[in-house]
Parts: C-alpha cells; structure tokens; sequence
C-alpha cells in the first residue's frame, strides 16, 4: 500500500514536471524582427505562411525566416505556432528545395546568434527564449489564431481630431490593428494606414479601449474615420 | 555490386564533408546548392521486376541530383536541378534537366513560375524521385509507378499558384494551375515497352494542362484535395518494316483523349501519417494513322500508414491496387486482344507492403523493404513489369525485397 501511494507520487510527480515544463516552454518564445520589418503585430496565420515561406512581405516589407536549431525553443516553437513535428518541417522545406519552389531557411545554433543574425538581416523573423535579450531587434506581438473573431467592446474613448487638420479639413479613415489581451487590455497597436498624425491621435484613444475578456490574444482591425467625408 | 555500393559511400563520405560548403555568394546574392543521392538492391523470387535482373538480385538503382538556386529579388528566386538514375534498361546514366525554374511570388495567393516545372499531381508527384522525403523505398507504384515516371513529371510551361486562407474556422485553399510540354526522356518506361515490339522512339511528348486544388482543412493535420490533367501526346519513331530485309518505316502515335483525374488525402496526426490516394488514368489513342486504335483505362490507388518510432526509426506499411483494362479498334485490332477482365494476374498488380527506414543521421538514410504483390499488370502502359526482362513468361505472383540507401544535404 505505502508503496503504491510513494509509486503514485512520483508518478504525478513526473507527470506535472512534463506537463509543466511543456507549458512553461510554450508561453516562454519570443518572436523577434530585424527593425526594418514594419510590423509590430502579426498574425499567427501571417507567421505560418512567413515560415512556410508562402509569404515573403508584410506590409510591403521583405521577411524571411530564420530557425533555431533542434532544442526546447525549437521544439515549443514548433508545437506552438507551426503544428508540425521537426521530421514534418524537414521534410516540407526540403521539398521546397528540391522542387525548385523555395529556399531552405537560415539555421542557427543559440537565441545569441539568432538575435545578432535577425538584428543584422533585413527582413529576418526568428524565435528565441521569453528571457534572451532582444537587444537590437524588435519583439513582435502574436495573434492566437482567431484572427478576426468578434471581441465585444466594452469602453469605448473616442480619438481625438486635432484641430490644424480638422481646420484645413484634412481627414480621412485610419486603419489599424490592434492586439488585445486575454483579458481585454489593449496589447499593441501598428498603423495599418491613413494619415500618420490621425493615426497617432487614433492609436492614443485605442489603447485606453477596453473589451470583454476572452480565452487568449486575439487580433482585430480597428477602423476610425476623421471628418466630413 | 560490391563497388558501387563503395563507391556510393565514399561520395556520401566526400559530400559529407563539403556540407559546410552548401552556401556561397556570387555576386554578392547568396547561393544554395543542394544535393541527393540514393543507391538500391532488388531481389524478387519470381519475376524480373522493374526492368532489373532481380530474380537474380540487382544493384542497378542508383540515381542522383543536384540543384543550385539563388533569389534575384525579394520576390523573384531562380534555380535548377540535374537528375540521372539508371534503373534496369531505364534511365541508363543519360543525365537530365529536371526543372530549371524563375519563380516570382507577388503575394502569399499569386505567384508564377516559369521554365521547366514540377508537376503538381497529388501528394508526392513532383517530390518522386525523392527518395529521402519518405519512409517506403519505392512509393506506391499503382499511382507513382517509377518505370513511367516521365509521364507526369515535368513539363516545360508555367504555372500559376497560390494560398488563401479562408477564414480561421475553415482551415486554407491552395491552388496550382500549369500549362506546358510534356517531353518524356527515350529511355523511360514507354520507350522501353515499345522496343519490345521493334519501335524506337525519337521524341515522346506534348501538350499538358491542368489543375490542382488542396484543402488544408481547419482540423489539424488534415488535407485532401484533387488534381486533374488532359494531355495531348504524340509520339514518333521507327517500327520494323513488315517486309523482310527492309529499312525500318516511320512510325507515329496521337491522343484522341488522355487524362489523368486524382483524388487524395493526407492525415497528420502526432507521429502516424496516414495517406490515401486514387488515381485514373485515360489514354485514347491513334497509332500508324489509325491502323489501331487503342483506349486504356488504368487506375490506381493506395492506402499508407507510416509511425516514426523513434527519431531514428520509422516503420510503414502500404496497400497498393492496380488495374488496366484496354479495347482495341482499327484494322490492326484483331492483332491486340483486349484486356477487361482485372481479376486476371496479366491486368492487375496488387502490392502489400512493409518498411523500416533507420536514420544513421541527419542525411544519410538505409530503408528496407518487403514487397508481397500479385498479378503483374502488362498492358500498353506498364506497371513494373516487362517481356524483355522475362522471356520465358510471367508468373502470378511476385515476392520483393527491396533495400536502399539514400543521402542527402
């Protein structure tokens, strides 16, 4: 009997360790950009395709992917974001290049040199541990996959339209998009497009924004229109 | 035998150490070059298979290729691949293009490629020859059947691709259109086939069109998706002058129709793949000006299931069917019978097969493999088995064992 239950402790025991270190691991990536790359948001659907090199430009800028080489982040990154085993991934890239229809992606060996290798590179995406230093690169904000998906708005703080525009009757619709957390906080916001200044007083009301809690990040497009027409 | 498997390992052992050397820069762009290489051993108990000597035992598969690619512009990549194999009386070291392609993408949901092009056939078509990719030796050859590889391969043209996403809960539509010439190599399967009634070929080929359609579907892991193409073919030569002593005459074969229709699905799920495919093939055609006339229908499909064990080691097993029926018109008809019955060994191969693929590393791979297979197929389109490799007639079944080795970086 006393055995059994020690037998069962180390079984939940080894059971939590695995189960915690996988969590631990999958909420732990971090997605960097060269600081060229002119998106601060990005969708998990857009991410897929830039690694499967369906996609090479987001907002007209040049991306390209880079990976890590096999390893917890490697592995977290891949059951994560990609839902492919490594065996699968190999297998895809390489018939990408040996039909001619794409290149295989630059590899690295640690969170360091993918960092310095992304920090260098126009256009290069990469992933690396939640504690690596993303010195000289930026950290992109990830949607979960419900791209799309209707969040209900609960406080809503109107932009406001600054007057020297408003007077020579410059307006227009800014579009943005905008990371909003689990919990309904406004995460990021990237201006998608319209006039830069109305953009900027758009993205100061935004962030003030509140919306119902849900069960992750969700990503949604925001647009606001200025003036008469 | 002894030598060419020696020599396959030192050319791994040297490629092996260039593999640091994969990438250069010219022109300040830089360049990816890459490489395969696999070398095989059949033996079959009864009949010759695939043109070899296999009751025997035979070495003779060996192919290999190397491709160069770079990217011009952000969006514009241009590459080439050169292929050779030699496989029994096939290929016979006659190296070829096998696709030199500029590939411009202007988004995710259009892009153009243009040259000589793989063909998107359903799951594995343009990735064949590819031994490294997948567990089994030789894929399933009711749909991919290697001696006839050239049918379906390449073609020189364009196709016009893309991806588009549907919505987050109904998963993504890829999408490949193509338009080009078809241009078998003279020493394929065809070719081969028609020696044995005398006919040389000097050019087999025409035009090919079709479409693609894949269906990444919201359930993880899950594709299915259709391929269709229409071919016009036309192939010339010489056949052997009815009178004796007399100089070869000139010989020519059209498409009245010839198709292709196939369906298939891939599941995902963890380490099992599961694929299943179904291929029909048409082919109407007038041969000598309609001396005879000839329609073959043959179809083809599989189910695979492959488990990757360990990341060393995986296991897989296939069931492959095949059937040709074929109906002759024209004068020269009462010279071919037809073939309608499939139950019959001579109209069907039906293929039970097991695998294990070791992994010795990253790029070098060993496959063995148990082929347990009934009837031997023999029509106007073969199916791996030839009169010429076995003159004293065909048995009805046919035991193969198939190992290979492969390498790749």
């Amino acid at each position: 009997m006393k055995y059994r239950k020690i037998l069962l402790f180390l079984l939940l025991a080894a059971g939590s360790m695995i189960f915690g270190a996988t969590v631990s691991l999958a909420g732990d990536i971090k997605m960097i950009a060269n600081s060229g790359v002119n998106v601060g948001i990005i969708s998990l659907v857009e991410l897929k395709a830039v690694f499967l090199e369906e996609k090479s430009s987001i907002n007209g800028t040049h991306v390209e992917p880079v990976l890590e080489k096999d390893g917890p982040v490697h592995e977290a990154f891949l059951q994560e974001y990609l839902g492919r085993s490594e065996d699968d991934l190999q297998a895809y890239y390489r018939t990408l290049v040996f039909t001619g229809r794409g290149a295989m992606p630059k590899v690295l060996g640690s969170d360091a040199e993918v960092v310095a290798y992304v920090a260098r590179t126009r256009g290069a995406i990469g992933y690396v541990s939640g504690a690596a230093s993303a010195e000289g690169v930026k950290t992109l904000a990830i949607g979960d996959g419900n791209e799309g998906a209707e969040r209900r708005l609960i406080t809503r703080v109107e932009p406001e339209y600054p007057e020297t525009l408003k007077r020579l009757n410059i307006g227009g619709t800014v579009r943005l998009r905008v990371a909003i957390s689990a919990k309904g906080n406004v995460e990021q916001i990237e201006l998608l497009g319209g006039n830069p200044i109305l953009g900027e007083s758009a993205a100061f009301a935004v962030k003030q924004w509140v919306y119902a809690s849900a069960k992750s990040r969700t990503i949604v497009e925001v647009n606001l229109h200025f003036g008469g027409y | 035998m002894h030598r060419r498997v020696a020599r396959l390992v030192f050319a791994c052992f040297c490629v092996g150490q260039l593999l640091q050397a994969q990438d250069f820069k010219l022109f300040d762009r830089e360049v990816q070059v890459h490489g395969f290489a696999s070398q095989g051993f059949v033996y079959t108990d009864t009949n010759n298979w695939l043109t070899m000597n296999t009751s025997q035992g035979s070495a003779a598969f060996t192919d290999f290729g190397f491709n160069a690619s770079t990217n011009i512009t952000d969006k514009l990549r241009v590459g080439a691949q050169g292929y050779d194999r030699n496989l029994g009386h096939l290929g016979q070291y006659h190296p070829l293009l096998d696709w030199a392609v500029a590939d411009y993408r202007f988004k995710s949901w259009l892009g153009f490629r243009g040259g000589k092009v793989k063909t998107t056939l359903g799951l594995y078509n343009e990735a064949q020859d590819l031994d490294f990719l997948y567990t089994f030796a030789l894929l399933p050859q009711s749909v991919y059947p290697t001696d006839i590889r050239d049918a379906t391969l390449a073609h020189s043209g364009g196709d016009i691709y893309g991806s588009v996403p549907l919505s987050p809960h109904f998963g993504d539509l890829s999408y490949t259109a193509f338009v080009g010439h078809r241009s078998d190599s003279i020493y394929d399967g065809y070719a081969y086939l028609a020696s044995s009634y005398g006919v040389r070929f000097s050019s087999y080929g025409g035009l090919q069109y079709g479409a693609d359609l894949r269906w990444h579907t919201p359930l993880k892991g899950l594709l299915v998706g259709l391929s269709r193409i229409n071919q016009d073919i036309t192939s010339k030569g010489t056949s052997p002058n009815p009178s004796p002593g007399g100089a070869p005459i000139p010989y020519s074969s059209v498409s009245k129709a010839d198709w292709i229709n196939q369906f298939y699905g891939e599941y995902i799920v963890g380490k099992l793949r599961i694929d299943s495919e179904y291929r029909r093939a048409l082919h109407d055609e007038s041969t000598e000006g309609g001396l005879l006339l000839s329609t073959s229908d043959t179809r083809g499909w599989y189910v695979s299931g492959t488990y990757r064990v360990t990341s060393r080691l995986a296991v897989g097993s296939y069931y492959s069917r095949y059937t040709i029926t074929v109906v002759s018109g024209g004068p020269l008809a009462p010279r071919v019978p037809d073939q309608t019955d499939t139950s019959l060994p001579g109209n069907h191969v039906y293929d039970k097969v097991v695998t294990a693929r070791v992994d010795l590393n990253r790029f070098w791979d060993v496959k063995v493999e148990g082929h347990f297979m009934n009837g031997y197929g023999f029509g106007p389109y073969p199916d791996g088995f030839y009169l010429q490799v076995n003159p004293q007639g065909f048995q009805p079944n046919t035991n193969a064992l198939v190992v290979k080795t492969g390498f790749n970086f």
